[in-house]
Parts: structure tokens; sequence; C-alpha cells
């Protein structure tokens, strides 16, 4: 029943982000005959850019830094109109003297692309090593492989089997020092 | 007799705010969790550091006294819409002041050109002008959204909406606040 149930869920996702990017294609904002329409239309014009302004003020508005001091002065004014004893407080104290602290979103901001480049890199040793390892050991299989073909015709099927049998894999070293003795 | 009078009197006294101070300690851990976000959109919504200061300690000095100094079952709602609610009465005071001043002194304001019309302060000044007539439930959302940079979820939750209603109000907002910015023009 559980099972059913994920798998329709996870039909009903598939068929929601194939009709999100169709619905986007199609009538988006990037979608072809809209940006037709907006080239002819000096009515549709007028209102993008009359939105684009207030885009624009609101950027404006949130770029606008304040003095650093701002907060400390706010936390000062409101805690002098509170209860005395609530102004004596340690934690009043400490408000006094706070300072505006980056989030830590924004405090890792910075690290972000090294992050991304350090797990990049990761990524890349690690799908190096797993290549590398997958085909070391096709080469191990594949080099077995021809020597037993040239053993069994050198020597004979029968011998060929006994020196590289089905079940076990002999050692490399020890391939090459039989090899080097025939 | 007077002597115990006295004792007893002295320890109420000194028990009487350490119960105050007790109950109302929330009033700094709030201080503490949102005072940097609230000082940050009344910042955006007032541009005046002064205002902030003041807008800043209404807020707190309303919810202090918030039904005789009990806790908001939501308290960053409250912070949040009381700030607003402040911030905008704010700086509707100061649009009806700056129209009581003569012409004369306003009259720069009038010309409209190109180099003006991308004049940050002046986009900012317009702009705030136009939030502050906005209709009360499209302006909490453009404040929050923009200004306090809030997500929809929050806002839902602070102001009582779904996400999507929170949404929708926002693009009405800006619709109405560009119709309005154009026609300043």
């Amino acid at each position: 029943m559980k099972m059913t149930e994920m798998k329709s869920n996870n039909k009903c996702r598939r068929i929601r982000a194939w009709l999100y990017t169709a619905i986007s294609r199609s009538f988006g904002p990037e979608a072809n005959w809209l940006h037709d329409h907006i080239m002819r239309c000096p009515r549709c014009q007028r209102r993008l850019i009359s939105c684009g302004k207030v885009n624009l003020a609101l950027s404006f508005m949130k770029s606008q830094p304040h003095g650093l001091d701002l907060l400390m002065r706010a936390n000062t004014q409101a805690i002098a109109v509170l209860k005395h004893s609530l102004s004596r407080e340690p934690k009043a104290q400490e408000l006094k003297r706070k300072l505006p602290e980056p989030k830590l979103l924004e405090r890792c901001g910075k690290y972000g692309h090294s992050v991304a480049n350090l797990a990049a890199c990761i990524v890349i040793l690690l799908l190096m090593k797993i290549g590398v390892f997958s085909s070391m050991d096709k080469f191990h299989n594949q080099g077995q492989q021809v020597m037993k073909q040239y053993y069994a015709r050198q020597v004979g099927e029968d011998l060929a089997d006994e020196v590289f049998p089905k079940d076990t894999k002999p050692p490399s070293s020890a391939n090459s020092r039989g090899f080097a003795n025939v | 007799m007077f002597s115990k009078a006295i004792s007893y009197g002295s320890v109420w006294d000194y028990a009487a705010p350490e119960s105050v101070v007790e109950s109302q300690r929330w009033i700094l851990s709030t201080m503490q969790k949102y005072g940097q976000e609230l000082v940050t959109m009344l910042w955006r919504i007032l541009g005046n550091e002064q205002d902030v200061c003041d807008a800043y300690q209404d807020t707190f000095l309303q919810l202090a006294h918030f039904e005789g100094g009990q806790k908001p079952e939501y308290v960053k709602a409250y912070v949040f819409r009381v700030a607003n609610n402040v911030a905008v009465s704010m700086l509707r005071r100061r649009i009806a002041e700056r129209n009581r001043l003569p012409m004369s002194v306003t009259a720069g304001k009038a010309i409209s050109s190109p180099v003006k019309e991308l004049d940050s302060k002046y986009l900012q000044e317009n702009l705030r002008d136009c939030i502050a007539q906005l209709p009360e439930h499209l302006r909490n959302v453009i404040t929050l959204r923009d200004l306090a940079e809030l997500s929809y979820a929050q806002i839902g939750r602070i102001l009582g909406i779904s996400a999507a209603t929170a949404r929708v109000y926002r693009c009405k907002a800006v619709q109405l606040l560009a119709v309005w910015m154009s026609k300043e023009e």
C-alpha cells in the first residue's frame, strides 16, 4: 500500500514539475510571444517600466546603509523607558552595547565559492578513484584471460586450468613469475 | 510591632521588583532576538535614524504594556505588526507636515526630469509616500516581504493568512504602487 502511494506521489511530483516547466515556457516572462507583444505595445511597456521603477526604488531602500551604532542607540532608548529594575539587568547592559551582526548565511557567503570548489574537487577525485579502480580490475581480468589463453595454447587446457583455477585468482606477482618461468 | 512592619515592608519592596523583572525578562529576550531585524525594517521604512529609534522605543513600550504586561501569544507577529504600524503612522505624519509647508519650499519636488526619475533619494521618498497610502493588508505584506525580507510563510504566520495569499497581496501592492508612482510624475 505504502509502495503504491510512494509511486503515485513520485508520479505527481514529476507531473507537477513538468507542468510548471511547460507553463513557464509558454506563459512565463521569458515566453517569446510575450516579448514580441511588449515590443509592440506601448501600454504594456509603460506598465513594465513602472513596475521596474517600484522594484528599483525597493532595491535603493534596501541598499541604503544605516549607522553602525543605530541598533545600539535604539536599544538604549527603548531600555530607558522600561522599568528601572529591568533596565539594570545584565542583558539590558549587553543590549545597549550590541552592534548589528551579519546573518550566518551572509557570514558563510564569502566561503561559499571555496566550499563549492572543494566539493567539486572531492567529487572529481572520487570519480577518478572509482574509475581508476574499476578499470584496474577490468585490465587485471582481461590480462588474466589473455595469459590463460596463451598457456592453453602453449601447454594445454589442463595445465592452464591448474595455473589459473576458475574460482581463485592468483596474485599478480605470482602470475608474472609463472609467466616468466614458461 | 513597628519595627516588624518596617522589616516586612522592606522585604516586600525587595521582592516586588524581582518578580517584575522575572515576569518581564522576555521583553529583553525579544529585543535581543528581533531587534536587528526590526531596526533594519524601520530604517527602510523611515529612512531617518532618530525616527527609527523613536518607532523602536514605541514598539517595545507597547509590548511592555500589552494587556497589563502579559506576554503576547506570538511575540514576533506582535512586534513586527506594531513596529510596522508605528512606522507608517510616523511616515504619514511626516507627509502631512511636508504638505502643510508652503508650495515655494516643496516646488523642487514637482519638477520631473529623466535624471530625477533615476535619483535614488527621489525614488525612495516617492515610494515611501505611496506605501503610506496603501491599504493596510497590502502595506503589511510589502513591508514585511520587501523591507523586512521575511519569507512568505513567515508573513503568513504573522498576518494570519496563507503564504499564497501573501504572494497575491504583494503582487497587487506592486501593481498599485507602480500606478501611483507613474501618476505622481
